[in-house]
């Protein structure tokens, strides 16, 4: 067994070190980005303290946690083989049907019955849209980046028809709560990220759905071939990404206090696929980790924060940020290849 | 007798262990020349150190005369080494003339592609090789085992003068690899190219190979004419001997059985372009094989019957109930399951791990409420590596990491796990060594010993005539004939196969 046995050998010396390379390059990122930021402010500002302090570490993760809910859900469907560019407008289309529920429903039943409703009709009709697209996707054999871009389209243009480009706002100031209040000195969005990312962990490592998601993005024909409905284990994927829209809905719509049809959540597609695939998930499918997507989408939140506080003109901070991601991923690629 | 090739004292180690140990390998200039050798032999290595893929430690090569250094592929293939892998390198959005002249396109003036001419010297080279494939078909639309014949045609196109030939036929069945050795002679005869064969089908080696050289555990084991001073053969058995250091070959396999009820009855299938209406019947504790040439239909029949492709026609019955799977979710759940051919495409998941394959089929019974229990999976897993002899340091290790015939056992484990009424196997020993080979068909006669009924699709004679009880011999998607046990023979099966009737 001469080749195997050393080719297995030798995987596991230098193996051992890329495991550990693709495991932790991720967390030295981090750091580095973390450092940079100080070292940078610090120059700016004289004062280390306008970056690094505690304060501003709860905006970070305050200020990501909408958008990392939802990649936590994208990182599931872009496991399964697919991509979703449609989270951003059906996230509006479906706060604003949300939204409208509880306002309706607030004079008859009180705040507190309607919010649960607006809450349970969110996330049902989240997740029977992000469902219907998987079957488009699954059943018509079509890719799923165009299916999305198209239903991205009728989401925006939908909202904006029934709302005339206005927005909505929520009569009842007990729905403001949800977002706007803390747990010590933890904001409530973050702890609605840390449940959503705890169980999402779980269900990529604990579960039968999420073992098969993995299998299909890296090999859909060997799935199927095991006796595995795959089209159904990609509609799965897509329902965890809208559970985590509809999370998403209520949360930004809390904290902002309303939901607007033509500004609310531009650029959350992209930015989401951005969080995992800086993460470490491969575009591929098949590949990933979700402890890995955690740091993903701080590192975006850092930059964007740094980026802030440092006073760069808007106009050029998406050019930064965008050289930013090239080069995380690059570095995340460089050592998977050593391989 | 000129030397095409020389290496000497080739020595290689990868990470301290020893992989090729002073590897003496000579190839004389016109001929035919296997390297065989059980996988992780070395015979890959040694091969990939000539085609300028890795470097060697220690040694030198001597390519027609000349001593070489080939730092890059591209360096080889400069001097007449042409290598055709067992992979299949072609891009299947492409032609067949299109992949055949990818990168050696004929221009034209203002670089304007001549198709023409393109499309006449494919149809010159298949003319050679003699098969039959439309040069501007899409290779999407072929049969894999047609994308292997693209690939020899490639080097037979660019009339390399050294051609290594990594498992070249593994996908093929006995017709085309007539087809192909003859060109292999052609070529060394008329264009005095000089051919390696990398193997593990012995009995290609001793009918068209002039020598071979055995490769064992990095050492060289010896080289031999595969025709004595009289013109003797070589016996295949001596050559296993060799490979594998115990007699495999004589071994018999098959052991007698009392076959049950009728398990699975299949009446008037049709699949369209495919298969003309089968009927057969297949019993409990039965092995039946499936045979014919490429095309015959016999891999459609097997995936209809598992419901990944849908048939036109036609009834089943699984103990004695009409059943209907229209997908292969559907079949597992009716008890049956297959293993597929090309295992690389259809039945390895390469990001999970040794377990994670192997547990995939049952996964939702290592749950406790929602939870997978990994313990109960890996003990399942653990049960069967121990079952199958599969040699594996690490279940968690990536399935990339195991050869091909512990890769097979890994896919036939996961059905095992899930224990169906029904198996079919389809290429059950693709790309597996011979020592390997046996412990398949072990298996096979374990699992039919235990009550399964088991559909082997198989295009090697010798495979069938080994194991299984009774054999349909397919032919244009006919059924040509049914031989039982007793009258199987090489000759018999030929017959059929290519279309004649026995008496």
């Amino acid at each position: 067994m001469g080749t195997t046995v050393s080719a297995v050998r030798t995987s596991n010396k230098r193996g051992a070190f890329n495991r550990f390379a693709r495991e932790y390059m991720i967390v030295l990122i981090t750091i580095g980005v973390f450092i940079s930021a100080t070292i940078a402010c610090t120059i700016k500002f004289g004062d280390p303290s306008t970056f690094l302090n505690m304060q501003n570490m709860v905006n970070i993760l305050r200020a990501s946690s909408v958008m990392g809910i939802i990649a936590l859900g994208m990182a599931f469907v872009i496991i399964s083989g697919n991509i979703d560019l449609s989270v951003g407008a059906q996230m509006v289309f479906v706060g604003i049907a949300s939204f409208n529920v509880i306002n309706g429903l607030e004079p008859h039943i009180g705040p507190y019955g309607a919010i649960v409703v607006g809450i349970i009709a969110a996330m049902a009709m989240s997740v029977a849209l992000s469902m219907m697209c998987g079957f488009i996707v699954t059943k018509g054999v079509v890719p799923s980046f165009i299916i999305t871009l198209g239903l991205s389209y009728i989401y925006r243009s939908l909202s904006i028809f029934v709302l005339q480009s206005g927005g909505i706002n929520i009569s009842t100031k007990v729905f403001q709560n949800i977002s706007n209040t803390n747990l010590g000195i933890v904001p409530m969005p973050v702890v609605y990220f840390f449940i959503v990312f705890a169980v999402y962990l779980y269900i990529s490592r604990y579960t039968v759905m999420g073992r098969r998601i993995f299998a299909v993005g890296s090999n859909s024909q060997a799935t199927r071939l095991s006796g595995i409905n795959t089209d159904w284990i990609k509609i799965q994927a897509f329902a965890l990404l809208g559970l985590t829209v509809a999370i998403a809905a209520i949360v930004e719509g809390s904290r902002m206090n309303s939901m607007n049809s033509s500004s609310s959540g531009l650029g959350y597609d992209l930015n989401t696929i951005a969080m995992a695939v800086v993460g470490g998930i491969a575009m591929e499918g098949g590949k990933g980790n979700f402890v890995n997507v955690l740091f993903g989408i701080i590192i975006l939140g850092m930059i964007n924060n740094v980026l802030t506080i440092m006073g760069m003109d808007v106009y050029l901070v998406n050019a930064v940020k965008g050289g930013i991601i090239i080069a995380a991923v690059l570095l995340l690629r460089s050592r998977g290849k050593l391989n | 007798m000129e030397h095409a090739l020389v290496m000497r004292n080739i020595t290689k180690t990868f990470g301290g262990v020893p992989v090729l140990i002073d590897v003496d390998f000579t190839v004389g200039k016109g001929e035919i020349h296997a390297l065989i050798g059980e996988n992780g032999a070395g015979k890959s290595t040694l091969m990939n150190i000539l085609g300028g893929v890795i470097p060697k430690d220690k040694g030198d090569i001597e390519l027609f005369g000349e001593i070489e250094e080939f730092h890059t592929p591209a360096e080889a293939l400069a001097k007449g080494i042409a290598f055709v892998h067992q992979e299949l390198n072609v891009v299947n959005d492409l032609t067949v003339y299109e992949n055949l002249f990818l990168g050696h396109e004929i221009r034209g003036r203002f670089g304007k592609l001549n198709k023409a001419e393109m499309i006449r010297k494919t149809e010159e080279v298949f003319g050679r090789i003699d098969v039959k494939i439309d040069p501007t078909a899409v290779v999407r639309d072929l049969q894999a085992t047609y994308k292997q014949i693209i690939e020899i045609a490639k080097s037979v196109l660019f009339n390399a003068k050294l051609i290594i030939m990594d498992e070249p036929t593994t996908s093929l069945t006995q017709h085309e690899v007539e087809n192909v050795f003859r060109v292999m002679k052609n070529l060394t005869e008329q264009e005095s190219a000089t051919i390696i064969f990398i193997s593990h089908k012995l009995k290609e080696v001793v009918e068209f190979c002039d020598t071979f050289t055995v490769l064992r555990n990095g050492e060289v084991i010896g080289t031999q004419t595969t025709r004595g001073e009289g013109g003797d053969v070589v016996d295949q058995a001596d050559i296993a001997r060799m490979m594998v250091g115990r007699d495999v070959i004589n071994v018999e396999v098959y052991k007698e059985r009392n076959e049950g009820d009728v398990l699975l009855s299949v009446k008037d299938i049709r699949v369209d372009g495919h298969v003309n209406g089968i009927s057969f019947d297949l019993h409990r504790g039965e092995i039946l094989g499936i045979t014919g040439l490429l095309g015959d239909g016999k891999e459609e029949l097997a995936r209809t019957i598992f419901g990944d492709i849908r048939r036109s026609a036609g009834t089943m019955e699984l103990g004695g109930k009409p059943i209907d799977p229209r997908q292969p979710a559907a079949a597992r759940g009716l008890g049956i399951g297959m293993l597929p051919s090309n295992r690389k495409e259809n039945a390895i998941i390469k990001d999970l791990t040794v377990a994670g394959n192997m547990t995939i089929v049952t996964l939702p019974d290592y749950r406790r409420g929602f939870t997978l229990v990994k313990s109960r999976e890996y003990d399942a897993a653990e049960r069967y590596k121990e079952r199958l002899n599969i040699k594996v340091q690490d279940l968690h290790h990536l399935i990339g990491s195991l050869s091909g015939g512990n890769q097979q056992k890994v896919v036939l484990a996961k059905w095992l796990i899930a224990k169906p009424d029904v198996m079919l196997l389809c290429n059950p020993t693709q790309g597996v060594d011979v020592g390997a080979k046996n412990e398949i068909y072990n298996i096979i006669m374990e699992l039919a010993e235990l009550g399964m009924g088991i559909i082997v699709t198989t295009g090697e004679a010798a495979e069938a005539a080994r194991i299984c009880d009774r054999l349909l011999v397919m032919y244009h998607g006919d059924l040509q004939g049914e031989l039982n046990r007793q009258d199987f023979s090489e000759e018999s099966i030929m017959i059929l196969s290519t279309g004649g009737h026995l008496h």
